[in-house]
Order: C-alpha cells, then sequence, then structure tokens
C-alpha cells in the first residue's frame, strides 16, 4: 500500500506521461499513414489473429538462433505475463488490504467478490508463474546483454562501407539496447526483490514464489522498517518505471513488442513471387513510380521500422552482405527508422522528409547490390520486407534518369529493342532446336499441352544450349506434346522488374502475352525458376492464367508413370542440390526435384543450408547483368566450398572421377557455379550437372 | 540556342546478315533496324549541351523503313525537345549524299547553331554525312569529336588523336559536329517514359520526293565473307583443344 503522496504522484505522473505517450502513438500512426497506399489487405482481423497466435507461440524467431531465440522466449512470455502483474502491482499500491502474497489469503477480506479466486488456488497459481517468468526474464536479458556488450557478438554490427544514420553510427542502437535492457533488468528485477522483502519482513516463505521464498532468507536479518522502505523503493522501480520509460518507447526498438505482430498480421498478403506495383493502384496519373522519400513508401514499408528489433538476421542470410559488399537489409531497416525518429515532428505533422532515401537509409551502390534472394524476407521475425524498399528505390531511380551500372543498362537497352539480353536478333531464338533430329511444334501454328517458355539463358547461352536441346529430347521422347514460340517468344521480365524497370516489363508482358494469345496451349512449362515466378505469379494480373511448371516437376511425372523408364540407377553418385531461390524460397518447388533425384537413385546430401534456408546463387535482380565484377568471395563461390565440405563429410559414392556432383535445376545456376566451380579452383573435385543431365544418364541405354 | 541531331536508321547487327537473292544488297526483309550507334552519343552529347548552357534540342532523321518512330520516341526520353522525320516512298539502302541533302533541305527550316552527327554509321561506313551535311548548308565541319561544349557562341570541341594526344578546339557557331563519343556514356531512357511520350508526342513529317543527285557510285555485288579455307577448326572441349594446340605448337617446332 502506497502512501498519500506516492499516490498522488503516481497518479499525476501516469496522467501526464501517459498523455503523452498516446500522443507519440497517434504520431506513428500518422507517420506510417503518410506511406502510400498497399495493396488492400483481406479478411484483416483473421491474419491478425493468426499473428497474434504465431507470436503468442514465439514461431517466427525460431526461424534461426535457436539459443538466442529460446532466451527471447523467456524474455517475451515474462514481459508479456508482466502485463498482469503490473495491474495486480499497481493495485496493491492502491488497494489496502489487496495483497496477492500467500495466496490471496487477505484478498477475501478487501473483496469478497474474489474469494471464489482464492479459494481456487488461482492466486498461487499466478505467483508461481510470476516467480518462475521473473526469473528466466532476467536470465534471458542478462544473456542478451552479456552477448551484446560483453561478447560483442560481430552479428550485430555492420560492414564498415555500410552506408548508416549518423546517430546508428555513432552507436545509438547500443544505447538503445542498453535502455531497453537496463529497464527490463531494473524492472523485472525490482518487482522480484520486492517480492523478496515482502516475504522477509512476513517472516515466512510463500513456496508458490519458490525463488524469491528462498532469496528472502537472506534478508531475514534486516530490521522491518527497512525492509518496507525496501518495498516502496522497489515498487516505484518496478511500476513507476514504466510511467518513465512510456514516452522513450516510442522513439526505442522497444515499440517492436506492439509493431511486430501488427506488421505480421497486416503483411502481404500476396504470392512472394508477387511484387507489389509501383505505383499504388487508383493514384493519380502525375504519382511518380518508386522511392525518392520516405513518404514514397507504402506504408507497410512505414510500419517496418517501427517492428525491426535491429537483430541483423536479415543481414546475416544477404549474399550481398556475406561478399562484403555495402549493402545490409538490416541496415535500411534501421536507418529508415532513425530517420524518421530525426524527422519524427515534422513526419507526424504532414511534412514530407527532408532526406533522399539514398542519402540517409542505403546508399546506391548498396541499392544495386540487391539479388532479390528473398532471404531477409523469409528470416525476418518481425515481417519485415527491406527487399521491397530497395525495389521501390530502383525503381525512382530508373525513372529518374540516375546513372546505372552500364552491364545493366545494356541488358535493358537489349531486352526493349531485342526481348532478350543477350543483343541477340529475335530471330536467332530458337537456333539452339537445329540439329535436334526431330521438329518442336510452331506454338503459332499447332496445338499442343505444354508451351515450353525457353528463357534467355537456355536459348542463347553456349553453356546452357546444349542442356536446353537435352530437355527437348527426353521431353519428346517420353511424347510430351509440346511447343514453342520460337522468335515471338521474349524474355519474360521477371529480373527486368526487379531492376526496377516497371515499364520495360509490362512491355516484355504485353509481348508475350500477344504471343500467347495466337497460340494453342493449355499449360505452360520452363526450366528458368525467374520465368516461372513471373509467369506464375505476375502475369495472372495482367490476364495470363495458365498454370505454369517447372521441368523438375514435370520430369517427376514423367518417370513416376514410367513413360521415363530409369534403366540405370545412379546411386554410385555422391551429390548435392542446389535449391533455386525463384523456385524454392519463392514458390516452394522443394520437393520434385528431390523425388526425381530419389528416383534416379542419387545418393543426395543436403548442404546445411537447404529449401527455404538455400543460398542465393548470386545472378538474380539483374546481379548476372553487372558489367563490374565487385570484390570479395561471390555467393556462388561461397556456396561451392559449402557444398563441397558437406560433401566430403559423407563417405559414400562419387561422380565420374571420384567427382561430388552439385546438383542444379536452373539455367542461371548452370552458369554461375560451373564458373565459381573453376574460379575456386575446384574443378578437380566437383561438377555441376543440370538434373536433365541425370535423367539423361539414368534412362540411357543400361550400361552405357 | 537550336540544337539539332541529324541521325540514321540502320541494320541491327544483333541478327545474322543475310543478302538478297540478287546479291546486291542485304536483304533488309531479315534484319531489324536500329539507330546508328555514334549518333546515339550525338543524341547524348546534345542533351548534355543543352543541360549545360540551355538550348533546345531537335533530332532529325530520314524513316527508311517507317519505324523511326521508336527511336525518335527515345531520344524525346532522353531530352530532346522536338523530333522531325523525313518520309517518302523509301527504300532502304539510300546512299550518303541523297541521305544529307534531305537532311540538310530539313535542318535549313531549323535555324541551327549547332548540328551534331554520328562520325559514321556501320551500314555504309561512308563518314560523309556530317561533311556533306556542312557543305550543303555551308558551316565548318570537325569530325571524331568526343566532347562539345557551347559558350558565348562558341563551340568548344575535343578531339582525341592517336597515341592519346588531345586536341581542343574553339569554333564559332553554327557548325556540324561529327560525335565519336559523348562526353559521358549515353544515359538509360526508362520504357514507360517512351511509351507516356509515344501516346502524346508529335512527330513533325517532312516529305521527300525527288530522284536528285545521288552518289555516282553505287554497289555492284555484295557477299557474305567466305571461308577461305584455310582455317583447321580443332573440335571437341576446351581441354581436348588446348592438347591438340599443343600437339600442333610442339610439332611446327615451337616449342
Ligand atoms: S529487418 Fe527483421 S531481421 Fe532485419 S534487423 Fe530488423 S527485425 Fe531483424
Ligand atoms: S533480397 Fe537477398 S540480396 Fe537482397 S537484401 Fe535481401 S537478403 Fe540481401
Amino acid at each position: 500500500m502506497l502512501t498519500i503522496p506516492e499516490r498522488f504522484v503516481f497518479t499525476f505522473l501516469l496522467t501526464v506521461l501517459g498523455a503523452v505517450t498516446a500522443a507519440g502513438f497517434y504520431g506513428i500512426f500518422n507517420i506510417v499513414r503518410s506511406g502510400r497506399a498497399a495493396p488492400p489487405r483481406q479478411e484483416t482481423l483473421r491474419h491478425l489473429i493468426a499473428a497474434f497466435i504465431d507470436v503468442g507461440l514465439q514461431k517466427p524467431i525460431f526461424r534461426t538462433r535457436t539459443v538466442l531465440s529460446i532466451f527471447h522466449a523467456f524474455i517475451f512470455f515474462g514481459f508479456s505475463f508482466y502485463f498482469l502483474v503490473n495491474v495486480t502491482d499497481a493495485l496493491e499500491g492502491f488497494v489496502k488490504g489487496f495483497e496477492l502474497i500467500y495466496g490471496g489469503e487477505a484478498i477475501p477480506a478487501v473483496a469478497p467478490a474474489l474469494t471464489p479466486v482464492v479459494n481456487l488456488g488461482l492466486v498461487n497459481l499466478f505467483n508461481l508463474v510470476a516467480d518462475v517468468l521473473s526469473v528466466l526474464t532476467l536470465t534471458g536479458m542478462a544473456a542478451f546483454i552479456l552477448r551484446r556488450f560483453l561478447g560483442r557478438d560481430k552479428r550485430l554490427r555492420f560492414n564498415d562501407n555500410v552506408l548508416l544514420h549518423p546517430q546508428v553510427e555513432q552507436g545509438h542502437v547500443h544505447v538503445d539496447s542498453a535502455i531497453v535492457g537496463g529497464f527490463i533488468m531494473i524492472h523485472v528485477g525490482s518487482r522480484f526483490l520486492g517480492q523478496v522483502f515482502r516475504l522477509a519482513e512476513n517472516g515466512r516463505p510463500d513456496w508458490f514464489m519458490p525463488f524469491a521464498s528462498v532469496l528472502s532468507y537472506i534478508f531475514r536479518s534486516v530490521p522491518p522498517n527497512i525492509l518496507n522502505v525496501g518495498q516502496h523503493i522497489t515498487w516505484w522501480l518496478a511500476i513507476g518505471l514504466i510511467l518513465l520509460f512510456f514516452p522513450y518507447f516510442v522513439r526505442s526498438k522497444h515499440i517492436h513488442l506492439m509493431a511486430a505482430p501488427l506488421n505480421i498480421g497486416l503483411g502481404k498478403q500476396a504470392p512472394r513471387g508477387q511484387l507489389d506495383p509501383a505505383v499504388p493502384p487508383g493514384a493519380d496519373d502525375d504519382v511518380e513510380p518508386g522511392a525518392k522519400l520516405l513518404q514514397d513508401l507504402a506504408w507497410p514499408r512505414l510500419l517496418d521500422a517501427y517492428a525491426c528489433i535491429m537483430c541483423n538476421r536479415c543481414q546475416d542470410v544477404c549474399p550481398a552482405h556475406s561478399q562484403g559488399l555495402s549493402l545490409s537489409p538490416s541496415a535500411l531497416e534501421v536507418n529508415k527508422r532513425y530517420l524518421i525518429n530525426e524527422e519524427y515532428f515534422a513526419l507526424a505533422g504532414g511534412n514530407r522528409s527532408h532526406h533522399l532515401l539514398t542519402e540517409v537509409v542505403i546508399s546506391p551502390e548498396a541499392v544495386w547490390s540487391c539479388t532479390t534472394c528473398y532471404a531477409c524476407v523469409r528470416i525476418c521475425p518481425v515481417g519485415n520486407e527491406p527487399m521491397a524498399d530497395i525495389i521501390d528505390i530502383r525503381r525512382r531511380m530508373i525513372i529518374g534518369g540516375a546513372e546505372i551500372d552500364n552491364g545493366i543498362q545494356s541488358a535493358l537497352e537489349s531486352l526493349a529493342k531485342n526481348g532478350n539480353w543477350f543483343g541477340k536478333g529475335s530471330r536467332a531464338r530458337a537456333r539452339w532446336t537445329k540439329g535436334l533430329g526431330f521438329k518442336i511444334k510452331d506454338a503459332a501454328k499447332e496445338t499442343a499441352e505444354y508451351l515450353w517458355f525457353v528463357g534467355d539463358t537456355a536459348s542463347f547461352d553456349a553453356r546452357v544450349t546444349p542442356l536446353t536441346q537435352k530437355v527437348a529430347a527426353i521431353l519428346h521422347q517420353a511424347g510430351v506434346d509440346y511447343s514453342i514460340l520460337g522468335r515471338l517468344e521474349q524474355n519474360s521480365g521477371n529480373d527486368a522488374r526487379r531492376v526496377g524497370e516497371e515499364g520495360l516489363f509490362e512491355q516484355l508482358v504485353e509481348n508475350n502475352l500477344a504471343a500467347f494469345g495466337k497460340s494453342q496451349f493449355n499449360q505452360i512449362i520452363t526450366t528458368d525458376p525467374h520465368s516461372l515466378n513471373t509467369l506464375r505469379n505476375e502475369y495472372p494480373q495482367y490476364g495470363g492464367m495458365w498454370p505454369v511448371h517447372h521441368y523438375s516437376k514435370v520430369l517427376l511425372q514423367l518417370v513416376e508413370s514410367c513413360r521415363l523408364e530409369i534403366k540405370n540407377k545412379l546411386s554410385h553418385y555422391r551429390a548435392t542440390y542446389h535449391d533455386p531461390c525463384y523456385l524454392g524460397r519463392y514458390n516452394g518447388g522443394y520437393a520434385a526435384p528431390r523425388q526425381l533425384l530419389a528416383l534416379l537413385g542419387v545418393n543426395l546430401i543436403e548442404m546445411p543450408r537447404n529449401r527455404e534456408n538455400s543460398y542465393c546463387c548470386g545472378a538474380g535482380g539483374g546481379q548476372i547483368w553487372l558489367g563490374t565484377t565487385p570484390e570479395g568471395e561471390r555467393p556462388s563461390e561461397n556456396r561451392i566450398r559449402e557444398a563441397i565440405t558437406a560433401l566430403s563429410q559423407s563417405a559414400n559414392g562419387s561422380g565420374p572421377g571420384g567427382k561430388l556432383i552439385f546438383v542444379v535445376a536452373c539455367p542461371k545456376d548452370v552458369v554461375m557455379y560451373t564458373d565459381a566451380v573453376k574460379t575456386t579452383g575446384n574443378e578437380d573435385k566437383v561438377v555441376v550437372k543440370d538434373i536433365i543431365e541425370l535423367v539423361e544418364e539414368a534412362i540411357g541405354e543400361a550400361g552405357d | 540556342m537550336n540544337i539539332v541531331v541529324a541521325i540514321k536508321h540502320i541494320p541491327s547487327l544483333a541478327d545474322e546478315l543475310e543478302v538478297n537473292d540478287e546479291g546486291t544488297n542485304l536483304d533488309y526483309d531479315m534484319v531489324d533496324f536500329v539507330l546508328n550507334e555514334f549518333d546515339e552519343q550525338a543524341i547524348e552529347q546534345a542533351v548534355l549541351v543543352k543541360e549545360a548552357s540551355g538550348g533546345a534540342v531537335t533530332v532529325v532523321g530520314v524513316d527508311v523503313i517507317e519505324e523511326l518512330d521508336g527511336v525518335l520516341h527515345t531520344a524525346l526520353a532522353k531530352g530532346a525537345d522536338k523530333a522531325v522525320k523525313i518520309v517518302g516512298d523509301l527504300e532502304p539502302g539510300i546512299d550518303s549524299h541523297t541521305h544529307a541533302r534531305w537532311l540538310a533541305d530539313a535542318i535549313k527550316e531549323m535555324d541551327a547553331d549547332i548540328i551534331l552527327t554520328g562520325v559514321q554509321a556501320a551500314d555504309d561506313l561512308d563518314g560523309q554525312i556530317g561533311p556533306m551535311l556542312a557543305a550543303h548548308l555551308d558551316m565548318p565541319y570537325l569530325g571524331v569529336v568526343t566532347g562539345v561544349e557551347v559558350a558565348h557562341r562558341v563551340a568548344t570541341l575535343y578531339k582525341e588523336y592517336a597515341g592519346g594526344m588531345m586536341g581542343k578546339y574553339a569554333v564559332s557557331l553554327p557548325l556540324v559536329v561529327g560525335v565519336q563519343a559523348a562526353t559521358k556514356p549515353p544515359r538509360y531512357a526508362p520504357i514507360s517514359k517512351i511509351r507516356q511520350i509515344a501516346k502524346t508526342a508529335v512527330i513533325e513529317e517532312i516529305e521527300v520526293d525527288d530522284d536528285g543527285p545521288g552518289a555516282a557510285v553505287m554497289l555492284r555485288k555484295m557477299s557474305p565473307p567466305v571461308s577461305t579455307g584455310h582455317a583447321n577448326m580443332l573440335p571437341g572441349d576446351a581441354e581436348a583443344v588446348a592438347e591438340k594446340i599443343i600437339a600442333i605448337i610442339k610439332e611446327r617446332g615451337l616449342l
């Protein structure tokens, strides 16, 4: 029970600081609202509830860093329960005789209505949970503090070449962490200590508060009046401190505890592989595509900044960051938040930001390092999409005439002129079909079940066209009824869109859809995951409604239905399989290639980073077009080394000449990894094989 | 300041070139047309001059196969202000003399202060359009220029000589410049901008209909490069080829 002056001060502080905090939240609400419209969310309530359940079970955070995630779960459960604890503590302070200690034995006297609650032992349960969770929270928080400040965990730092907001540069994230960590330690620690003092003052333990009871023995000898003062102090440090922390909360990263579930619940609902439009739906004609200032970003991107807990998990999985480049998806989110904090009052008042995103949030150089691999988005425990910001910034740079890499520029110009990025005339597209020994149907002239969308790399790259021919021959052999568009096919536009060239993407979509419209087919197949992604997820928005399949799945079906007969089991092969980002993470195509390999008899050994965690080859998002090769170990080289380690740890089988087999199912991967095997000097150890080569070997004449 | 860029639409080298049945020229039905790459540099240089010193850029070209609009829209998207195309009942393969005469007639009406054009084009490798324009318009000409600045009606022109020597000229306007390269690489024109311009832009048309004097020479025979039969192709993968090369070198006693 607090004294009268104490109660007065508390009420006063609660009113004033509560009002300040409410105004702070209103400002945040306005800032988030000042972002551009996002595609409308459906069934918001259901998604929010689902998000709260997921967060309640701590699912999103357990995607990685298991041990730290356990500590986080301690803090999370403790802190959540403390909402209740804080309310009861406040009541204890204000209502005489209302005390939860000893199972709440004193409560019936002041609140007779609560007698059944006491009799059922619910107060004991409450005390027990509060006691245990207090200790767990303190443990978790202590672990976090030690890790950051004593262990100086490198993962919490940025590469030197990453653009940082001046405050971030000065280490404010650590200051903020120290404040939040300190707050939690003091808040929870004081509450716990207060209970200890109370038990000591009463001179008897409450075994439903086991930790506090044990500790209380230490303080038995302290005079009761001092223990009493101690209880007042700890009450203020526990409950009063919340009031002081409230206004700071608005500026702190700790606000993630509210923003994160909201952010997850209000997150993107379209398929992963479908980018949001460059201009919000229904916007005026003069709205420029993409983003230059904070407010050009869609509102979920601004909410992202509030949800971000600055854990750098996204940075850990970013191939550009691992290469030592200046891109860090977490720095992007952190900078965004610090920029918002810096301009908070102006932004909340409806003014536009004064800073270019490319000056404070992400450097132009970093903007062009993103492979759009989606790893950052996938791993983020609070549902952030740093990649979406990057693409919007690219969009505005392109439309605004910013200087772009000469390789990317000539690829885009060739795409616009020739419909492919190889600088080849459209007539050359079907040249790979020469010498096949049979004729592939021309989609414009003949009906077929499948349209094979070949894609640029498979059509033009001399390293890949022999594989394209193998696919053609095997489909032909299995009696698959398919056609190709030949010169009428153009690049699908997937990468052009991800480079930020929305207009070019639309032009390519229109040209392809015009060609599709002239042809008769029911389904689309492709070997190229990038084409698959946009054909499946984005073309429907432009009216292209055909089912799209990856060749790995078609081949699997052919083997399963015995239209391709396995004559040689490839069980002597020691192989690993690389999930292409745009087949795996984007489109969930994990099972088919693995099942196919199993049917071929391949002895498959997984790399540590597989399926959802697969590591990007570094080609996507226009990176393969770059005119300059950035420094550092390329992602594909890193991946080859990972494969060698994984494969050499397992004992049996090997490929031709004792080599390990690196299986790919993407034309760009063939190019990237063949190259990486050479540049890492591993030609004598590993051989890159497209899955079609394994199929060919398995269905070949026995003993081939 | 009126800046004029004279451009040329030429067959694309992205395609494999084929010769017509008579063997007298390219089979123009089997190639796409693109903007001459030196003209692309000229457009960029014109826009750079305009950005630095003010003025308006007019792009003018002969619409040989009635597909020049796309090129002109791109030029407008890059910062040109006006587009003009010379039209008529035309066939590809127009010689430089005729080309220059038509362009000069069009430019005479434009009150041009500086005329930029690509120093040559891949289709005929003549490099004649610039000098002939200058003759028709009675202006000085400087070719193989790699940088243009204009101030107080004087153009400063940069020209790179063999051995890396750099020449700097000051020429009073008006004049004709044959551009080898712009000061900066040509900028990218975003497609959405080009498409927007395509919807709204008006391209001025100038009709030509004459058989005035052309070049006094004509192309008699065109043929794809004939393989002389001297090359000895080494089949096989890189390793096998490398081995054969070593064997040949040894065999000839070079090692
Ligand atoms: S964006 Fe997500 S993963 Fe990255 S630092 Fe923020 S919270 Fe962590
Ligand atoms: S999409 Fe991939 S490359 Fe781009 S920022 Fe995210 S993790 Fe990095």
